[in-house]
């Protein structure tokens, strides 16, 4: 037993379990500060766990029976998970009012969420796997439908729990099916295992586990919830689910990839390389015509699981897409989380988020409407943002395995006509908060009035822009400092 | 005679997870669609154990607990949202979850 191995996790359950008991103690007014705290908390986490911490990341750890790994690879993505908490808990800060139900919950939800998440990105055998998943997905039923008075949020939430259920029960048989096939829970043993006991079990069974990660990372076919669900959540969950459970997903698909890619099980990733077309077409073209910013911001999600499925495959097909995956993840947290920001900011309690609340944004805040354009504009690919310089290394990556394979130029193709059909909904969104038309401009309700933004939010919306802009402009920085973290990383 | 072996436990343990799936898939009603869920679940536990058993190893009897654990939280947040649900339209048909439309 290492406890060193678990030392974020442990902390940031102590932090839950802080924020949990001192809302009981804490007068009511007071209470709305705690989101706060805990994004503060997180944020002093991570900024020890950068420098002061002494995280040996040249030297791959194990612990628990094999179940946890500590490399490059699983300290980057925490980092990234704990960034994304302390991003999500800033925006829930002006939420809480909207909530109705305990912020003090709420906070202890979302950092319990963030355990699992942890947990996730060290999971290395499948009962690690399957809990961190599952660690996750609960925390997220109750999440997804925090607003209870809210008939969207509780249908979202029914929605998750049906779906989330399902792919839970597949993952499960899966690892049965693995566990019958070969003998063990461990990702490492199988790696080593040749040949194994019964191919044909094994093959089923992770071609169940893939669906059920499937779900978590809403790709083609899974995806079918990620709309309903992203609209009808609370906004700050929505952001949580977009961004941090897609990467645990991610996580968790890479390493399972990794270890059990050998010859006979080479039938998996063509099928995920079709998967990756269907999700990069499937997202881009619904993108188009959505009208509603949540639901858009799930059909971007689809799209960009397709992106970055392509450096998973790539990744277990033994090229070296550590750096690509990372970097595209970072430029997608920062542009998803500054869009989150400013729809749970403009839109007021009980709207729909259609694009319609945009209208004449530039006039009411400027701030957040750049803030807004630039997030927009790197999502969609444009360049030379941070969304840009990330599909284009993944893109690279691509090429990379057309030389061996050229079925693989397909890939690529679909991949270029997709970025292209994403500038659609971009200027879709630019015109809304720019030029909006006149006829939309005398219905608008809204006032003109600006929109109070508080000063923490305008700190982690600086951030993300910073983040955006410096991704876009100065790649190479960001890239050393994750090629300095993952430089002795193996799969192990 | 031909004693029962791991082959037979896992064509039975696919015949209830089949079942639990076809629950979920064709059944209307929130509460029924939940109960294909824990067949699928209990399906999935009784492969492991019996794997477990004829492998001679116990690994997957350990995740039977943390699945059997698991599933009683599943169970004790997905009631309760279910009775908000019905709460609220009274009906647990899912016909009636409709207001997130395009």
């Amino acid at each position: 037993m290492n406890l060193q191995l678990i030392t974020l996790e442990v902390v940031v359950t102590l932090i839950g379990a802080t924020i949990l008991l001192g809302s009981l103690w804490l007068p009511a007014d007071k209470r709305r500060h705690l989101p706060l705290v805990a994004a503060a908390a997180l944020v002093v986490l991570l900024i020890a766990h950068c420098f002061a911490m002494g995280v040996d990341t040249t030297t791959t750890l194990h612990g628990f029976g094999g179940g946890i790994v500590q490399d490059g690879f699983a300290i980057c993505l925490k980092r990234l998970f704990l960034a994304s908490a302390a991003f999500v808990l800033a925006m829930s800060a002006p939420f809480v009012e909207r909530l109705r139900a305990g912020p003090g919950e709420f906070c202890a939800l979302i950092l319990f969420a963030l355990v699992g998440m942890l947990f996730a990105a060290s999971a290395n055998d499948f009962v690690m796997l399957f809990v961190s998943v599952e660690l996750i997905t609960v925390t997220f039923y109750v999440l997804t439908s925090f607003q209870r008075h809210e008939t969207r949020s509780l249908e979202a939430g029914a929605k998750y729990l049906i779906l989330g259920g399902v792919a839970t029960g597949l993952m499960v048989f899966g690892i049965s099916l693995i566990f019958a096939g070969s003998g063990t829970m461990s990702l490492r043993e199988i790696s080593k295992l040749d040949p194994l006991p019964n191919l044909m079990l094994f093959n089923a069974g992770l071609l169940l586990v893939v669906a059920g990660l499937g779900f978590k990372i809403a790709i083609v076919p899974f995806q079918l919830w990620a709309p309903d669900v992203y609209q009808g959540s609370p906004t700050p969950v929505t952001a949580f689910l977009a961004v941090g459970s897609k990467i645990a997903g991610f996580a968790l698909l890479m390493r399972l990839l990794r270890h059990t890619s050998r010859p006979e099980t080479g039938f998996l990733l063509d099928a995920l390389a079709a998967l990756a077309a269907f999700s990069m077409i499937y997202g881009s073209l619904c993108a188009i015509w959505q009208r509603q910013l949540k639901r858009l911001m799930a059909y971007i999600g689809i799209s960009s699981a397709g992106y970055l499925l392509i450096g998973v495959i790539a990744m277990a097909k033994g090229f070296d897409g550590t750096k690509a995956i990372l970097f595209y993840l970072a430029a997608y947290l920062f542009a998803a989380m500054a869009t989150f920001t400013v729809i749970g900011l403009i839109s007021k309690e009980g709207e729909d988020e259609r694009s319609e609340i945009l209208n004449g944004l530039h006039k009411r805040s400027p701030g957040l409407a750049l803030t807004l354009t630039l997030s927009i504009v790197s999502l969609a690919g444009i360049p030379p943002l941070a969304g840009f310089f990330g599909k284009f290394l993944l893109l690279q990556l691509l090429l990379e395995m057309a030389v061996n394979n050229a079925a693989y130029y397909w890939l690529l193709g679909i991949a270029l006509a997709c970025i292209v059909a994403s500038l659609a909904f971009f200027f879709g969104i630019i015109r809304a908060v720019y030029w909006p038309s006149d006829v939309a401009l005398s219905r608008a309700t809204a006032p003109a009035a600006p929109i109070p933004t508080s000063l923490p939010l305008k700190i982690s919306l600086a951030i993300c822009v910073t983040g955006i802009i410096l991704l876009g402009l100065q790649p190479d920085v960001f890239l050393d400092l994750i090629q300095e973290t993952v430089r002795a990383f193996r799969w192990q | 005679m031909k004693s029962v072996g791991l082959e037979h436990y896992l064509i039975v343990c696919a015949l209830l997870f089949c079942l639990g799936l076809l629950g979920v898939i064709i059944q209307r009603n929130l509460i029924v669609m939940y109960m294909g869920l824990e067949l699928m679940l209990n399906a999935a536990n009784l492969a492991l154990v019996a794997c477990s058993h004829f492998l001679n190893k116990l690994d997957g009897q350990i995740l039977v607990f943390f699945v059997i654990t698991v599933a009683a939280a599943e169970v004790a947040v997905g009631l309760a949202l279910i009775v908000a649900i019905c709460r609220r339209k009274q009906s647990t048909d899912v016909a009636d979850l409709n207001s997130l439309k395009l």
